[in-house]
């Protein structure tokens, strides 16, 4: 927390549902962001993250429950009324104004004299870097100039929340990289509440405090980063981020039955909620698989190598457990011996590694 | 038959050549030249021909002059038909702009029965023939027709007023007619924005009236500029209506001009009314196009 002194709003969403006719494009989802937090909306498409985004920014009026920023209670106020800066996907830069003009525009709606307004205008596009292209149209410019200028436009009268709609997701993978960079450290400069949608989930890792995960209209988990790729709640949460092993198993208290019968004692924190005894899944992750050769230790899968595929600096080994179970490994390819179709494999799998989860919530 | 004889051989000759350019991606010019033979074939036939020698009529006849053009000049009374000319379609170009803003700017945001409804609206009117529409505002505005019916019973006047056989009467009916000619181009230049830049507008603090006057305004302008041309144009040739319910007293150009074909004969001078005539309207065009240069201002490449 070693973070310049905050300015963002606190942004509360309580019991938020939207209904579009018989659909539910939302269902009670309750969220806290804090001041000066950068959050992550992340999921599939039609997940209804971009509602919730729309009712934030007040271009959707919810079928139930309250949006508060800063404790007022803004549920049905008119999004020009709301101070709120917005970034869109289409970078919707104003084609008929001059660079300097779209950024100037919302200081103008604010009565800002003429002179302020061109240099706050300027101002805040140097910190986009992009201070010398104000006299430019934004058809002259490049799609990730124009969003840079799109973000100008939305900090330049310092508003408390930036709400963003996948902003990149117009852009080039190399220039998109560059953007969240920037974009984190124009968070942590100015230091204003973050509300982020993406369907791109190393994006939402690389860039938010904390992450929420939607699935047809609820949130599934609210977490940082690390704790949503170590210790994701349920099923949902393990499959869509990262790689994920799942292994049918049947869940006795302290033990998972594995589908050959072997039994494996299970650490106590395997389960991130409550698993009942009865049929689970047991899932670990690709890069904690290690293949091992002779010397079995405690919990061990033996497979049969389906295909090796060499990615550089890593190896992808793809195998098939007896019962057809399919399983990812990730191993460092400095450390590994040849590899092909068809041979014997085996994989030790460390206690602390395993995660399990009730088989019927998926 | 003589053109498709004329046409045969140039069709071998750019087929050999390819229809398309060399790079393959876009027509070559010949391509585009055969692609367009039958308007300009059409074009030159039908519209440049008779303008042409319609044109030569009035300067030619009976021997070489400039006399039909002092007449003009020197009378009066051709001056101020041209100038109630240029009036009256503009009193109808600026009642159509006012009338068809709003309905275009509806038919955008209408969605679904409704938006199909607004739509048959506007269009509906072009299944009936001018000459029905006109006769129909003869019916509406005569003596003692449904206006001034409604006019008395409402107490607004206590007999009937005069108002078939005046201008008033001419505008309203043409304003009608031309209405679909403007609600068209602007409705092509509302659709063309993308609801987002409203969103954006508002999110940064433009309410509604802020947001049209400073971006969807501005947008929609390329669809003013051509609708406004339109109607204006064919307002300044229009004959049907301003004959059957204008005043006699009023005459506009276009009657003046079936007058001197069809009343005195006088061919050569009607022929050098339609000349300033078609002046005026190239002239009125040029300077509109150049002072509404919208799609270049916008820098283009987006």
């Amino acid at each position: 927390m070693t973070r310049t002194p905050t300015n963002g709003a606190a942004i509360s969403i309580q019991g938020l549902r939207k209904t579009f006719g018989s659909a539910v494009a939302v269902d009670d989802v309750s969220l806290d962001i804090k001041n000066g937090e950068f959050l992550a909306l992340l999921g599939p498409s039609g997940s209804g993250k971009s509602t919730v985004l729309m009712s934030v920014a007040g271009f959707e009026f919810p079928s139930a429950g309250r949006i508060e920023i800063d404790g007022a209670d803004c549920t049905r106020t008119a999004p020009s009324r709301r101070n709120i800066g917005m970034v869109f996907q289409n970078y919707t830069l104003f084609p008929h104004m001059s660079v300097i003009d779209n950024v100037a525009f919302p200081l103008k709606m604010r009565r800002v004299s003429k002179r302020e307004r061109r240099a706050r205008a300027i101002e805040a596009l140097a910190t986009v870097r992009l201070d010398a292209y104000g006299d430019r149209m934004p058809g002259q410019l490049s799609g990730g100039q124009q969003q840079r200028v799109a973000l100008a436009r939305a900090i330049v009268y310092r508003p408390r929340v930036l709400l963003m709609d996948e902003p990149l997701s117009a852009l080039d993978k190399n220039l998109r990289e560059e953007m969240q960079i920037e974009i984190k450290h124009l968070h942590q400069k100015l230091g204003m509440t973050v509300l982020f949608v993406t369907h791109d989930q190393s994006e939402a890792l690389t860039m938010a405090d904390r992450v929420a995960i939607l699935k047809d209209g609820r949130v599934q988990q609210v977490a940082s980063a690390r704790d949503l790729y170590q210790r994701p709640t349920n099923l949902f949460s393990a499959g869509f981020i990262g790689e994920m092993n799942f292994i049918p198993v049947t869940h006795e208290p302290g033990v998972a039955i594995l589908p050959d019968g072997t039994k494996w004692a299970l650490p106590e924190n395997a389960a991130v909620s409550p698993v009942p005894s009865g049929p689970a899944m047991l899932a670990v992750r690709p890069e904690s698989l290690s293949p091992v050769s002779g010397k079995k230790g405690e919990r061990c899968l033996d497979a049969v190598v389906q295909e090796a595929v060499y990615t550089g600096a890593s190896t992808l080994i793809i195998a098939r457990l007896s019962d057809g179970t399919e399983l990812r490994s990730q191993v460092a390819s400095a450390t590994l011996e040849h590899i092909e179709a068809g041979d014997l494999i085996s994989f030790d799998v460390p206690a602390d590694s395993l995660l399990i989860y009730p088989r019927d919530d998926a | 038959m003589t053109g498709t004889a004329e046409t045969k051989p140039a069709a071998r000759h750019t087929a050999r050549r390819g229809f398309f350019s060399a790079e393959g991606r876009q027509l070559s010019s010949g391509g585009v030249l055969l692609l367009m033979a039958p308007f300009l074939a059409l074009m030159a036939v039908a519209f440049l021909w008779p303008l042409f020698s319609l044109l030569s009529l009035s300067v030619l006849e009976p021997q070489p002059t400039l006399e039909n053009y002092e007449r003009i000049v020197s009378n009066p009374v051709y001056a101020r038909v041209l100038v109630r000319t240029l009036l009256i379609a503009l009193m109808v170009t600026l009642l159509c702009l006012a009338m068809a803003f709003p309905v275009a700017l509806l038919m955008v945001r209408s969605k679904g029965p409704k938006s199909v409804l607004i739509t048959a609206c506007v269009v509906l009117p072009f299944w009936s023939s001018v000459l029905v529409r006109t006769a129909a505002w003869a019916i509406l505005l005569q003596r003692h027709g449904l206006i001034n019916q409604g006019l008395q019973a409402v107490g607004i006047t206590d007999q009937p007023i005069q108002l078939l056989y005046t201008r008033v009467a001419v505008i309203i009916a043409m304003a009608h007619v031309l209405l679909p000619f403007m609600v068209l181009p602007i409705y092509g230049a509302l659709r063309n924005i993308p609801t987002d830049y409203s969103r954006a507008a508002a999110i940064l603090g433009a309410g509604s009236f802020r947001t049209f006057r400073d971006v969807i305004f501005p947008l929609a302008l390329p669809g003013v500029t051509s609708g406004t041309l339109l109607v204006f144009l064919t307002a300044l040739g229009y004959f049907i209506t301003p004959a059957l319910l204008g005043s006699p007293q009023e005459m506009m150009i276009a009657t003046l001009i079936s007058q001197q074909i069809s009343g005195t004969l006088d061919w050569p001078f009607a022929a050098a009314l339609v000349s300033v005539l078609a002046i005026f309207a190239t002239l009125i065009a040029l300077i509109f196009s150049r002072v509404m240069n919208f799609n270049r201002l916008m820098g283009g490449g987006s």
